[in-house]
């Protein structure tokens, strides 16, 4: 099928554009993750004192960089309860507006207007309330909510594009085949849907991970991974901070090919082409 | 064996919101009948066909099985089964297990539904490609696994909704040999629905062609080709002129119909005689006309009964026969198909000036119906 | 257990409703309600009163906050749209295989799941004095002295928001562009149109959700953001956030909830204004 037209001029213009976005939105991460390995003496620039893992045994060290691990394990907690509820919540309303019903659009709005809210506002907003109602914020509670509102619409979108490639006839076949209400869903309509599912896992498990402006006024005596790092900026002038933010894309992209990987080998096991 | 698979329908009724899609149809399928119901897209069919296998609920009326009404029961225990136009096969599961999913729902253990659905698989000669996913099949095959899918739970009945229409020709062709054959094998009732007019009138037993909701006509396949009931029927099956006048007179049981072109017909009157200057309709097949070409088309005419004076504006070779489309001098359509030896023996060309005639007893009577099919469309071209 | 399928929705729309009314419905009418408190002393005293607004418009600095908060986002917005644009394009009409396209797009979003912290410090040891731009510029003998408007500047503030946000315009312009017919730009070449008017007269037009989509995804993002300004202006600058941010710090939470709620204002008028100019919903139910 590949037709080997010639290409015009233009693909060479917009290929060397292309390219050079691509040095823009890595080069300057790239930088980083080769500084953190930067020898003792090393400072926060190019050239590198030899190479040495000294930065990454630092962050271990808590009173020269603050609690990294006690963030660290908290934010992946966090990122994993925040998952949970983002792919339950998200594919049970994602079915449910799937029929018409009373408030379905209010509720479609109060998730779009959550999505554009400023996050200071909602931390800000979310604190009040734990202040009036005299409860102490903590991670697993105001923390965990704050973040919901930020996870949970995007979690909605993302069903909303697959159920819209999702064809009903597929649930029609399973009740004509005699699968009980529980059996469609488990069968059929959540096997179907799980790369989709997948999708919504990657967001919520990340965009938790990485939350900051929510997470600030609700997260109570502990802190967040990227609270600890915007801590940092500040008071940390060694590459300890490069090599925080190395370990902490590391997870990051764990989390990515793990997620892209497995829609990939589903995809590629249906036999389908790949969609997007 | 006494057969199973009657379905009988009692003014059946079926409304979206304030649109009527199916209008008090009542209709009984015989058991082990081949049915097909026919009509354009927006007729209704498609949701007689959901109601019958309980994917939809009517409004009211009643669907009975067996003699059994089966409304409000679920689905799988109507002892029917329907094949999507899609075919909807689980694209996570292989075909084998596609086949398996209604004895794995109902509990059977693994090793008992992988031998049934290899069996089912080896009856529909697809065997060999139990272990691949459906993605991996062509259209032809797919089709094979959802008919073993959907007869693997034993149904009295099968619903195909537009079984064909995801084939190319060349496959429809064979698949529609091959339900045929299927339906025999099985013994059971086969409900087919379809807008293709020939795929009906060559598998069907029993064609019901359907209109607004309603049934126009539902009769042998036969019988809804040479003698429709009404001019909707005449017109969307194909195949025939439908022409139309006033009653001048009554003789020997056949009114004589003067048109506004000057042309006057024959048509038999059937057991009710009609009153002077009510308007008759009737067709003649297209193949039955015959055409000879005016030397003078000034001339008068010499007052032939049974005939159109027409220009001929296109000629289409089809192998056995010639297409030769006529437009009558109000602009209306008259088709004639001549046998291909009679045509080149006296060929007729564009813009020839012709009398098309027919024998008396080619006249078939029809109701008149109004219909929003587009006459422009349809009809097959035999 | 029988339940109505008339009431099924409910219960599957439920969690998310509670959540987001609980976490996200309740804090905004807090917010606006506290925004009329009065404070003394560190303590929030309820009254309905408008001296936390006449405060914050009576400031001059407020003034200069929205009008530097709102030159970031047109100028960011440009830039934004003019890459997005440009590489959405060459990803879904210069690049044929559909695997390459998906791996491009792919690697234009990947970073979108990963820290935006991480991101935008990872500049520093590029701008910076002895930074890698000014390292070659110098090795390069193009300049002798390191170019100090780099980092910690205007410069720097901008080119973290395009590197932060670009990806917004890349996915929501590359959803529309995907839509397109490629039949229907070589229907415009045999017409007779030049490449450039095929995109103007064709693929803008047909592209106007997802540019209005990510136009209110990048304005939102700027005029809510909370550290990029500080950090990469070094401290030069302040955005609006900031200054609620250190409201709150101060305990001075009514003055706080009026400053946030002029923000939300701004930005729901800002996002408002681009949806007047396009009904995304009509073309997103398409």
């Amino acid at each position: 099928m590949a037709q080997h037209r010639k290409r015009p001029w233009t693909f060479y213009v917009l290929a060397t554009f292309f390219a050079l976005f691509v040095l823009f939105l890595y080069g300057p991460m790239l930088a980083i993750y080769i500084l953190s390995f930067q020898g003792p003496t090393g400072g926060l620039t190019f050239p590198m004192n030899g190479v040495s893992l000294h930065w990454f045994q630092a962050l271990f060290e808590q009173q020269r960089t603050g609690d990294f691990s006690g963030s660290f394990s908290r934010s992946i907690l966090l990122a994993f309860l925040v998952m949970i509820c983002t792919v339950t919540f998200s594919v049970m309303a994602g079915l449910a507006f799937r029929r018409r019903f009373f408030g379905a659009s209010a509720i479609f709005y109060m998730a779009v207007a959550s999505l554009v809210m400023p996050g200071l506002f909602l931390s800000l907003g979310i604190g009040l309330i734990f202040r009036v109602i005299d409860m102490p914020t903590n991670w697993f509670s105001s923390a965990l909510g704050a973040q919901l509102t930020w996870s949970l619409p995007f979690g909605l979108l993302i069903m909303f594009a697959v159920l819209s490639r999702f064809d009903r006839s597929y649930e029609e076949a399973a009740r004509d085949l005699g699968a009980t209400n529980r059996q469609t869903l488990q069968y059929v309509v959540l096997p179907i849907l799980f790369p989709g599912l997948i999708a919504v896992a990657l967001f919520g498990f990340t965009l938790s991970y990485d939350e900051f402006p929510r997470t600030l006024l609700t997260v109570g005596p502990g802190n967040t991974l990227p609270l600890e790092i915007y801590a940092m900026t500040t008071t940390v002038t060694s590459p300890a901070l490069y090599a925080l933010g190395t370990v902490t894309t590391v997870v990051s992209f764990a989390a990515i090919i793990l997620s892209l990987g497995s829609i990939a080998i589903i995809q590629w096991r249906r036999g389908g082409r790949f969609r997007k | 064996m006494a057969q199973t698979g009657g379905i009988e329908l009692a003014n059946l009724t079926k409304r979206f919101g304030d649109t009527l899609a199916i209008d008090s149809v009542s209709m009984t399928v015989p058991p082990g009948t081949y049915c097909c119901l026919l009509g354009p897209s927006g007729c209704g069919k498609t949701t007689l066909l959901r109601m019958i296998a309980g994917h939809d609920e009517p409004t009211a009326g009643d669907v009975r099985i067996d003699g059994q009404s089966v409304l409000g029961l679920p689905p799988a225990e109507r002892g029917t089964a329907m094949m999507f136009q899609s075919y909807a096969l689980f694209p996570h599961l292989t075909c084998l297990d596609n086949v398996a999913f209604n004895l794995k729902v109902r509990g059977v253990a693994k090793a008992a539904r992988r031998k049934q659905a290899h069996e089912m698989l080896d009856r529909v000669q697809m065997d060999g490609f139990a272990d691949r996913v459906p993605a991996e099949l062509s259209g032809g095959q797919q089709q094979r696994i959802a008919l073993a899918r959907s007869l693997i739970t034993n149904p009295k009945v099968l619903l195909l909704d537009e079984p064909l229409s995801a084939l190319d020709e060349f496959l429809r062709l064979q698949m529609r040999g091959n339900l045929r054959q299927m339906q025999n094998e099985f013994g059971i009732t086969f409900v087919h629905v379809t807008h293709t007019q020939m795929e009906a009138i060559a598998v069907a037993d029993l064609v019901v062609v359907m209109d607004h909701g309603q049934i126009d006509q539902a009769d042998r396949a036969r019988a809804v080709y040479d003698t429709p009931r009404t001019t909707y029927v005449a017109r969307f099956i194909g195949g025939q002129n439908v022409l139309s006048g006033k009653v001048v007179a009554v003789e020997n049981g056949a009114a004589i119909l003067d048109d506004a072109r000057g042309n006057r017909f024959t048509v038999p009157t059937g057991d009710t005689a009609p009153g002077t200057g009510e308007t008759r309709y009737l067709s003649i097949r297209r193949d039955r006309i015959e055409m000879e070409k005016l030397a003078d088309p000034s001339a008068a005419r010499d007052g032939t009964v049974n005939s159109v004076v027409g220009k001929v504006w296109m000629t289409e070779y089809q192998g056995t026969w010639v297409k030769v489309n006529i437009t009558l001098p109000d602009g209306e359509e008259f088709v004639a198909n001549i046998d291909d030896g009679r045509f080149f023996a006296n060929p007729v060309h564009e813009g020839d000036m012709v009398l098309a005639r027919w024998p008396a007893e080619s006249v078939h009577p029809l109701e008149h119906r109004e219909s929003s099919f587009d006459t422009s469309r349809g009809g097959m071209h035999t | 257990m029988k339940v109505p399928s008339s009431v099924v929705p409910y219960i599957q729309v439920a969690p998310l409703a509670l959540v987001l009314l609980v976490f996200f419905g309740i804090p905004l009418v807090t917010v606006v309600v506290v925004s009329f408190f009065d404070y003394v002393n560190f303590q929030t005293v309820p009254a309905f009163m408008f001296y936390n607004y006449e405060e914050v418009f009576s400031s001059g600095l407020t003034v200069t906050l929205y009008l530097t908060m709102l030159k970031y986002s047109v100028i960011v917005w440009l830039i934004t749209l003019i890459v997005g644009f440009t590489v959405s394009y060459f990803l879904v009409f210069h690049v044929r295989s559909l695997l390459w396209k998906i791996f491009f797009f792919l690697v234009c979003t990947v970073p979108f799941w990963t820290s935006n912290i991480i991101r935008m410090i990872s500049w520093i040891p590029v701008l910076g004095r002895n930074g890698l731009v000014n390292q070659t510029l110098m090795g390069l003998g193009l300049i002798d002295e390191p170019l100090d408007f780099l980092l910690f500047s205007d410069f720097s503030v901008i080119v973290a928001y395009v590197h932060l946000f670009t990806l917004f315009m890349v996915v929501t312009l590359f959803n529309s562009m995907a839509r397109i017919d490629p039949a229907i730009l070589e229907a415009a070449v045999d017409a007779g149109a030049s490449r450039w008017q095929v995109i103007t007269q064709v693929v803008i037009p047909l592209t106007k959700t997802g540019i209005a989509l990510g136009s209110i995804f990048v304005v939102t993002l700027v005029m809510g953001d909370f550290f990029v300004v500080k950090i990469m202006s070094g401290g030069q600058s302040s955005s609006a956030v900031y200054a609620m941010w250190n409201e709150i710090a101060m305990l001075q939470y009514p003055s706080a909830a009026a400053s946030a709620v002029i923000l939300l204002l701004v930005v729901v008028l800002m996002a408002a204004a681009i949806l007047r100019v396009v009904d995304v919903r009509k073309e997103l139910s398409g």
